[in-house]
């Protein structure tokens, strides 16, 4: 009761920037992939552009999908969340507006420097010193807010939700300062193999340990109360997170199988990379025993609607994961459209589901109105899922083909005419996702600013 | 010379760990459970549940079955690999 009193004097100013962060750079993010996939059907279309030629606008895509999109969407849940299991209020909101505006300042700097080539030429990790540095000031501010708001908290308990969004910040403020190289500003890069050891482990824990613990934060709490019932075990919820801290750290250097990288290294690799079943099922098992007879009212809710899907998008991209880091699988599916194909099923049909259904969870509880418009958030729905799996249908077709006649010894630009289609119809979804954040933009700006009307207590 | 950062950092974790855990331990995160699993629910839900309809159950059902196709593309891709990636 405490807490609903309470809710009623809260700003939210904090949860608001980031859900409109998110809402603004995911049609940013989502136009640059369609640029993107616009160049590699039609290569000559930004000819004698260079600040628009592809290499410029992939990472461009990439880092705006992580932290433009992604990232800010779920801190924007987990800034609304994170005082109510708590049951105290946030501890700075002027830090938390101070920190979106560094944030968003933040983003703007990606966009400019990597279209005017200032990059570190690594990927995921193109970003140049100043704003390595930037980022991780605002992973480091974001930390503070929430861990004084922890220790200000009325409720003795920490709910699994607040372990993974505290562990997921501050994990990757020193994972990145660590695969970014931050002590050598002017290269951002060691020298050789272990430099490409060290870029992996980075590469794939910024999405192991940011975007799945926060997206896991979320779910725990998102799908409990969709479903007006208590989570299935705690216990296990807490076993999955202390099993995906362990076993997610090591799994950066499956994507070096076929690279000189000490061979014991790769065996940990393989092995933990097998072993993800265990966080991964543990996290699956309790939603999903949680939601056991309430998919009616999962779905009637948009938001649990958009976090359930995720999880089955989580489900089906972990599995792959794992299966892909066996080296004879490797070999027909890595360096090619496949492992895109599984990179977009995990940012866009995992991670971003959630992030969706966070922000359209949490929407109606900061403004204190309904939603501006149920249909146009399922219109979004439909047009983000329909994307995603075709995503995953057309790349993965584009990727067993390619993999399978470089297996054969074909050359690369031969296969070429062969996937030409494959990225005609990709290009297409991918208007389709662009669509859809449009659509996302003008519900999240109509419901803060135009809507009206009062929620319903 | 790489191994002086990954050994600080390596070290750095596993104290950070090992405090946290050691914290966790002593101010009871892990007794309680059964307390901890309705700490969602605490709160009031102001706003009313929605209505839900036959229509929304089915569609869950859809995309177990779009998941379900899904592994099983998957699944045919590792034997054909297994099979025939030599």
């Amino acid at each position: 009761m405490t807490a609903a009193i309470d809710d009623k004097i809260q700003s939210h100013a904090t949860a608001k920037g980031f859900t409109l962060t998110s809402a603004c750079w995911m049609v940013v993010g989502t136009f640059m992939g369609l640029l993107g996939a616009t160049e590699l059907m039609a290569p000559d279309l930004t000819e004698n552009i260079g600040w628009l030629v592809f290499g410029r606008i992939r990472p461009v895509h990439i880092n705006i999908v992580l932290f433009g999109f992604v990232t800010p969407g779920l801190l924007g849940a987990a800034f609304y969340y994170v005082p109510r299991l708590l049951r105290t209020e946030i501890y700075s909101e002027k830090l938390g507006v101070v920190t979106v505006i560094a944030w968003n300042v933040a983003l703007v700097a990606v966009v400019i420097s990597l279209c005017m080539g200032y990059t570190q030429g690594r990927e995921y990790a193109e970003l140049i010193w100043p704003i390595d540095i930037m980022v991780v000031i605002a992973f480091a501010l974001v930390f503070i807010n929430l861990v004084m708001t922890v220790k200000n908290r009325q409720e003795p308990v920490l709910y699994v939700s607040v372990w993974y969004v505290l562990a997921g910040v501050i994990l990757t403020a020193t994972t990145y300062s660590l695969g970014n190289v931050i002590w050598r500003p002017n290269s951002g890069a060691l020298v050789g193999i272990p430099d490409a050891i060290l870029l992996w482990f980075y590469g794939h824990n910024v999405f192991g340990l940011l975007l799945t613990p926060l997206a896991a934060g979320v779910t725990y709490y998102v799908i409990p109360r969709v479903c007006r019932a208590p989570l299935y075990s705690h216990t296990l919820s807490l076993v999955g997170f202390w099993a995906l801290l362990v076993v997610y750290t090591h799994i950066g250097t499956h994507h070096l199988l076929q690279v000189p990288v000490p061979t014991w290294l790769k065996v940990i690799a393989i092995v933990d990379s097998i072993a993800m079943v265990i966080p991964v099922m543990a996290f699956l098992i309790n939603i999903w025993f949680t939601a056991r007879g309430k998919l009616g009212e999962i779905h009637a809710d948009i938001g649990g609607k958009f976090v359930f899907t995720g999880t089955i998008m989580y489900f089906f991209v972990s599995i792959q994961g794992s299966m892909m880091a066996l080296p004879d699988v490797q070999r027909v599916t890595h360096f090619n459209n496949w492992v895109v194909g599984h990179a977009h099923i995990g940012v866009l049909g995992f991670a971003g589901m959630i992030t969706l259904g966070g922000i359209y969870y949490v929407l109606p509880y900061i403004t204190r109105k309904p939603l501006y418009s149920r249909f146009l958030a399922d219109l979004q729905y439909w047009l983000v899922l329909i994307g995603m799996v075709g995503f995953t249908v057309v790349l993965t077709i584009a990727g067993l083909i390619q993999g399978n006649a470089w297996l054969n010894g074909e050359v690369v630009y031969r296969i070429l005419p062969e996937i030409h289609p494959y990225y005609v119809t990709r290009a297409a979804l991918g208007l389709m996702v662009f669509v859809s954040a449009l659509i996302g933009l003008f519900n999240i700006l109509a419901t803060l600013f135009f809507n009206t009307r009062e929620a319903a207590s | 010379m790489y191994f002086p950062y990954f050994i600080s950092y390596i070290t750095v974790g596993f104290a950070i760990s090992l405090v946290v855990l050691i914290w966790a331990i002593k101010t009871g995160q892990f007794k309680n459970q059964q307390r901890a699993r309705f700490l969602p629910l605490t709160e009031e839900l102001n706003v009313s549940a929605p209505k839900t309809s036959r229509f929304n159950r089915l569609e869950t059902y859809a995309l177990f079955l779009l998941a379900i196709a899904g592994l099983g593309a998957s699944a045919a891709v590792l034997i054909a690999a297994l099979l025939h990636g030599k």
